[in-house]
């Protein structure tokens, strides 16, 4: 009995240094960044890495004085999110009609909503510039808000219908006979029972939105719709050159909205990434 | 509440044939067991009588009405599914008053209706649980509870029993029957225990391939076998079924020789239940195979030629194996079924 307890506490201790050390390997970077981000410039660009950073605050400083970081990154939270509900309002349904009703062309329709994902963006960059002009949407977070809706809805449909399709039809069928109608099975027996998924496809869908680059340099031509992405081009060019620290600074800071995010829901997440990942 | 009718009623899926040609009329307040074996099409009928599979032919009437075409959810029907169907993000108390919730049932009278149905399968103290955190046994009284939470028309109940340890099994039985005798509410259940069927059934209905073997009340079932299918699927061990040949008053097999009336002839199965067979008696020579004693009988294998003949015997019966054995036949329980099956009756 004690040889056994010693042997699983000793396993244990051996699972944490092999997790401690992954986590410090996939960490280290991302603190290695965030220490340029507060290096002053000369310090980034020497040949040999000074691992000791001296602190300095400059490209903070060009951030909050030359810059409406706040407004940026509050049109990132605003577009993405916003993307993300009305995903999830069209998809959920629409998920749910693939998954369960039978009908004609179900299947094609299942391949015409995936095949979107499939064209090259920059087809539809022009016909969509001037659709946003046309209705006056151009420059506002509404039509990022809109563009990113687009862009995800397919795989957010798609992932989420993955997971109802996992889901006993036997759960609907009693549902059924104790008197429950299809937007009731929808609300109080679906949507809880695929949760996981649904957290999976607003969570890929909140990635793929707040890195979105091209659409948003089309549509946002002054401050006023910009989002971190493409804010972050500004330091890339011009008479200054590339200021390194205000990148990985701002890199930072869109980053940080996406953190916090997969950290309240990480339970869900894990599991609805590798439920995801066995299935077709 | 309600009688039942199934008028004809086919069920094909594809080419298959799941449910043939079914006809049965289900009286008000009958307690109506299907009893067969595995994808006989017994949750098929079931389903069908619940609205949650559409005939593709035929009629169902529930109450006097026509119900093809009405939904599952406006059919009074409360069921018990073989796989149990719990809801999974649900606590087993909101499970057991989803039904409540959506049949509009007052809310003030939820707590108690739910607890009393908790009470009956003995799940009071796993209300708060989710049924990700109960037993087999435990989700299955939970999917009971859920069904006989409220008074429906029609109770449906596919093997409600099937994953539960003896004592509990029996237990439930009687309070299933008790429910059943008091709400007077009309039950089809389905299951493979012939003990549950006998003891619950006010009428038993045998099926096989999707086709009705037999109706009747287990006794008709037990002691009047319409064909070899009912005969050797009921009783444990069921009827021994014995091919031979008849003539001039006599039934001839290896082994074997009993009178017949004469109006039985040629090739036929003779049927001799094991509790009908003595030890000693003249009818039957074969050799001791197996003797297993259980306590209340001794359960005895002879055999004749290639065949096995079941006997109960006595609780003391011993015998060494090989040794050549003598049985006897009850000749009034003699059953003699032609060839192609079908019982042959005396002439009244
Ligand atoms: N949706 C379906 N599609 C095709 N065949 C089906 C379908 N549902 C049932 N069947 C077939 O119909 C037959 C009857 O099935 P059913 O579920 O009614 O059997 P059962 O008598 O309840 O069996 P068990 O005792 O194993 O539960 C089986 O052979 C089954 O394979
Ligand atoms: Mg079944």
């Amino acid at each position: 009995m004690a040889s056994v307890r010693r042997d699983r506490s000793e396993r244990l201790w051996l699972r944490y240094l092999i997790l401690g050390s992954w986590a410090i390997v996939c960490l280290a970077p991302m603190l290695w960044f965030l220490t340029i981000g507060f290096r002053p410039r000369t310090e980034i660009i020497v040949p040999h890495p000074i691992y000791w950073p001296s602190w300095s605050l400059d490209a903070w400083r060009l951030l909050v004085s030359d810059w409406p970081i706040a407004s940026y990154l509050r049109n990132s939270v605003v577009a993405v999110a916003g993307s993300v509900v009305i995903d999830l309002v069209l998809a959920i349904p629409a998920a749910y009609a693939l998954s369960r009703y039978e009908f004609r062309g179900r299947e094609d329709i299942g391949f015409y909503i995936l095949s979107t994902r499939m064209m090259a963006p920059a087809i539809v960059a022009v016909p969509i510039f001037f659709l946003f002009k046309n209705i006056g949407l151009l420059d506002t977070v509404w039509a990022l808000m809109l563009v990113y809706a687009a862009i995800n809805l397919s795989l957010v449909t798609w992932i989420i219908r993955s997971y109802m399709l996992d889901i006993p039809k036997e759960l609907e069928d009693a549902a059924r006979t104790d008197g429950a109608g299809d937007l009731t099975i929808l609300r109080e027996i679906i949507i809880p029972a695929c949760l996981p998924g649904i957290i999976t496809a607003a969570v890929i869908a909140a990635i793929f939105a707040i890195n979105e680059f091209l659409f948003t340099l089309l549509i946002a031509s002054t401050s006023k719709a910009y989002t971190m992405s493409v804010a972050l081009a500004n330091f890339t060019g011009g008479s200054d050159g590339i200021i390194y620290n205000a990148i990985a600074l701002v890199s930072f800071l869109a980053f940080v909205p996406i953190l916090i995010v997969v950290i309240l829901i990480q339970k869900h997440l894990s599991r609805g990434l590798t439920m995801g990942a066995v299935k077709g | 509440m309600a009688s039942i009718q199934l008028n004809n009623i086919v069920k094909r899926f594809g080419s298959f044939v799941g449910v043939e040609n079914m006809s049965l009329d289900i009286a008000d307040e009958e307690f109506l067991v299907l009893l067969g074996p595995s994808g006989c099409g017994k949750t098929t009928t079931m389903r069908m009588i619940a609205g949650l599979e559409h005939p593709t032919g035929g009629q169902i009437v529930i109450g006097g009405e026509v119900v093809n075409e009405i939904d599952a959810r406006d059919r009074d029907v409360a069921m018990v599914f073989q796989g149990y169907a719990l809801y999974p993000n649900m606590s087993i108390y909101d499970n057991i008053r989803f039904p409540l919730r959506m049949r509009k049932v007052p809310a003030d009278q939820h707590d108690r209706l739910i607890r009393r149905a908790a009470e009956m399968v003995e799940l009071g103290a796993f209300l708060d649980r989710k049924p990700g955190a109960l037993s087999g046994g435990q989700r299955q009284r939970a999917a009971l509870a859920r069904a006989v939470v409220r008074e429906p028309q029609v109770f449906l109940m596919d093997e409600p029993l099937s994953n539960l340890d003896a004592k509990l099994r029996a237990s439930m039985r009687v309070q299933i029957k008790h429910m059943q005798r008091q709400l007077k509410v009309t039950t089809v259940y389905v299951t493979h225990d012939q003990i549950e069927a006998m003891t619950l059934a006010d009428r038993i209905v045998i099926m096989n391939r999707g086709i009705i073997q037999q109706v009747g009340t287990p006794d008709e079932i037990y002691s009047d076998p319409a064909n070899t299918f009912v005969a050797g699927f009921i009783g444990s061990p069921p009827m021994n079924l014995l091919a031979g040949e008849a003539r001039d008053g006599i039934f001839r097999s290896e082994g074997i020789e009993v009178p017949c009336p004469r109006t039985v002839t040629g090739s036929v199965t003779l049927g001799i239940r094991p509790e009908d067979c003595t030890v000693g008696g003249g009818h039957l020579q074969g050799m001791v195979y197996g003797v297993e004693p259980t306590g209340d009988i001794t359960y005895l294998t002879v055999q004749t030629g290639k065949r096995a003949v079941e006997i109960k015997a006595a609780r003391d019966f011993r015998a060494p194996i090989d040794t050549p054995i003598s049985i006897g036949f009850d000749l009034s329980r003699l059953y003699f079924f032609s060839e192609n099956g079908e019982r042959i009756r005396r002439p009244a």
